[in-house]
């Protein structure tokens, strides 16, 4: 087996309040390997986004990482000093946002960007850095890519500028690209271009993705292996068949179940009950066992870590005995 | 059926103005310039039933539900609700008809007034209507609101930060339901929620559609959303209605080449195996909408004919297809 490209172990994220602390990732735990597509799901505040800001160091204060370690390849990187984890920002690890109209300058040319970022990571020439510039762009499938790249981000629609973003994280030729939410802001026809796009990318120029999203549509279609993610915990981990055939924790069957379905015809939706705990009221145990339909006793008393069965991993006690 | 009928749009229009300023255009010679939002659409809308118009963005979606509702003005056309229009009725007739047809909108965070309780946010309609006398009874009303969209009574104290997105649009639905409607307008109305929340919420509307006889008109981008809703679907390409019909139909034989083209898009998130097909091409500009039939640079299908003339609508098995291809059998029924 590869060794891993970003190892991710027993990462703890807190916010510090007045007299308690809120524990936003909590004890979460996995690898990523080169050239592969990770996919994070979960509800809104279950931490996809948290875990993508902490691995490239960006985390706003005063959240802060207080347990657990992140390894990108031999190298720790939870505790570089600011300067070089600077440097290694958008050379090793690459980011796109979720919105191609607020990452993108809008005084700024696409050229005038896109050659800023190529020098600073690269040594190249103005002339070089242009060329190249053009080439990303046209990889990217921005049509007549010689004249657009002068043109400023407003005279770009948003499946395009979204596009330049992806051409702006490969610039630095990363490792790991981090992709938080990069088509919801944008229309289901686009949608599909732009995960192509990226999907051809990665496999062209090798780079791993871990891609943040709530739309299990993206997931099916881009992902290699899936990571649910429920009240800031890894609920499951795996093949991304398994976790969409195939679900074993329970939270993720009632997930994929209460998507509508375009082949069968269902008169009512799964719905799981209630909603996801806030940080503050986090039952003991297992977080999901207030809304779980398989809950029994040890639940309630000890936190489930992620046991690894025939299929993947899950952190849940109905798959303690499977262990192997 | 004509009793079943209750809304009826018949060639709605309507334009938005974005000239510039007429001295600049005096001064650089400029023409007026009009951004076509709704071009000639009509369709009817039976009792009890769930019609969706889809569309990608700036295709007019929510231009024609803020039309239905009358928040803005059509250029030309008009919309009949049990063959009264808002836009000509005055008096009694116009609030009992206004009270009737209500709407929900997107985001829950903006359509809800942060400064108001929830109690007082969903009395006000009761109020301006007049459908409940007294304090006691009002707050009585609001309790058995609140309850039939999943929430407590004691809720109706908090305000509107204390909720999470889904019980927010709880809450607006709840809002929506204390005039009496027989008519929702819903404006993306889980669009921003969790899928598993959206799961809630959409169970929740058709469990309220079944108790008080409502009507909806559901406007989403979510194909598969619509698909799980709707009985009828109004399909909307740069402001036309280029393909309505029954919910089933449209799914197993979908004869505009634009609905097909909408329906290959749909991520295949149950991995069926389904080959999604490559989206060629982007929604044109409302301001200088292309010739003839507008979806003609995007077609596969499209000759001379398509790129000069305004295709008319025809109906094939049910179905009302605005398409040149689909009209001469240039395109096989079946996909």
């Amino acid at each position: 087996m590869t060794e891993p490209l970003l190892s991710v172990r027993d990462l703890v994220v807190e916010f510090p309040k007045r007299k308690t602390r809120l524990t936003a990732l909590d004890h979460v735990t996995f690898d990523i390997y080169p050239g592969e597509i990770l996919g994070m799901v979960g509800e809104s505040g279950a931490g996809k986004s948290l875990t993508g800001a902490a691995i490239i160091g960006l985390l706003e204060p005063p959240g802060h990482i207080a347990a657990g370690e992140i390894w990108l390849k031999e190298q720790r990187i939870d505790k570089l000093p600011y300067e070089q984890m600077r440097r290694l920002r958008g050379k090793r690890i690459a980011m796109i946002f979720q919105d191609p109209l607020t990452s993108l300058n809008p005084i700024l040319t696409i050229a005038d960007q896109l050659i800023e970022t190529l020098q600073t990571h690269l040594p190249l020439s103005d002339k070089d850095a242009r060329a190249r510039a053009i080439q990303l762009l046209d990889e990217v499938g921005i049509p007549a890519a010689s004249k657009r790249i002068d043109d400023y981000p407003h005279q770009f629609s948003g499946g395009m500028r979204q596009r330049v973003v992806i051409a702006l994280a490969l610039a630095g030729e990363p490792e790991l690209i981090i992709a938080d939410e990069p088509t919801t802001a944008l229309d289901v026809s686009v949608q599909a271009q732009i995960i192509d796009v990226l999907k051809r990318m990665c496999h062209d120029y090798g780079t791993a993705v871990m891609l943040v999203t709530h739309d299990m549509g993206v997931i099916a279609e881009a992902c290699d292996r899936v990571a649910v993610m429920y009240a800031g915990r890894i609920a499951e981990i795996g093949d991304v068949r398994q976790i969409v055939k195939d679900p074993q924790h329970p939270y993720t069957q009632g997930l994929m179940g209460s998507i509508p379905s375009l082949t069968e015809r269902v008169d009512r939706l799964v719905q799981i009950p209630g909603s996801m705990p806030r940080l503050d009221a986090i039952p003991a145990g297992c977080a999901f066992n207030p809304r779980c339909t398989q809950q029994f006793d040890r639940c309630k008393q000890q936190r489930p870590d992620l046991i690894k069965t025939k299929k993947g991993q899950v952190a849940c006690w109905l798959y303690d005995g499977e262990s192997s | 059926m004509s009793s079943d009928l209750l809304l009826e749009v018949k060639n709605l229009s309507c334009h938005f103005d974005v000239s510039k300023p007429w001295l600049n255009r005096l001064i650089e010679r400029e023409p007026q310039r009009f951004l076509t939002a709704v071009d000639n659409v009509s369709f009817n809308i039976n009792r009890g039933e769930t019609f969706a118009l889809v569309g990608e963005s700036g295709s007019g979606k929510s231009t024609i539900a803020k039309l239905i509702v009358d928040l803005i003005h059509p250029s030309s056309g008009q919309i009949l609700f049990d063959g009264l229009s808002l836009r000509e009725t005055q008096g009694e007739t116009f609030k009992t008809l206004r009270r009737r047809i209500q709407m929900i909108f997107q985001d829950p965070f903006a359509s809800l007034n942060p400064r108001w309780r929830v109690g007082d946010i969903i009395a006000e309609p009761i109020d301006a209507f007049g459908l409940a006398k007294g304090q006691g009874e009002v707050s009585k009303r609001v309790e058995t609101l609140l309850d039939k969209v999943g929430l407590s009574g004691r809720d109706q104290h908090k305000y509107p930060h204390e909720f999470s997105g889904g019980q927010r649009q709880r809450i607006a639905i709840a809002r929506a339901l204390s005039a009496q409607p027989d008519f929702l307008v819903c404006d993306e109305p889980t669009s921003a929620l969790d899928v598993s929340v959206q799961a809630q919420i959409l169970n929740l509307m058709q469990d309220l559609q079944d108790e008080f006889g409502l009507t909806y008109l559901f406007i989403s981008h979510d194909l598969s959303v619509v698909k799980h809703m709707a009985n009828r679907i109004g399909v909307l390409y740069l402001g036309s209605m280029v393909e309505n019909s029954e919910s089933d139909q449209l799914f197993k034989q979908p004869a505009h080449p634009y609905t097909r083209m909408l329906l290959d898009a749909i991520p295949d998130h149950e991995m069926s195996g389904r080959r999604r097909k490559q989206v060629t091409g982007e929604i044109p500009s409302p301001i200088d909408p292309p010739s003839g039939c507008t979806f003609h640079p995007r077609c596969e299908f499209a000759n001379t004919k398509c790129t000069q003339e305004r295709p008319k609508i025809h109906e094939i098995n049910g179905s009302f297809v605005s398409c040149w291809a689909s009209a001469e059998n240039r395109i096989s029924i079946s996909s």
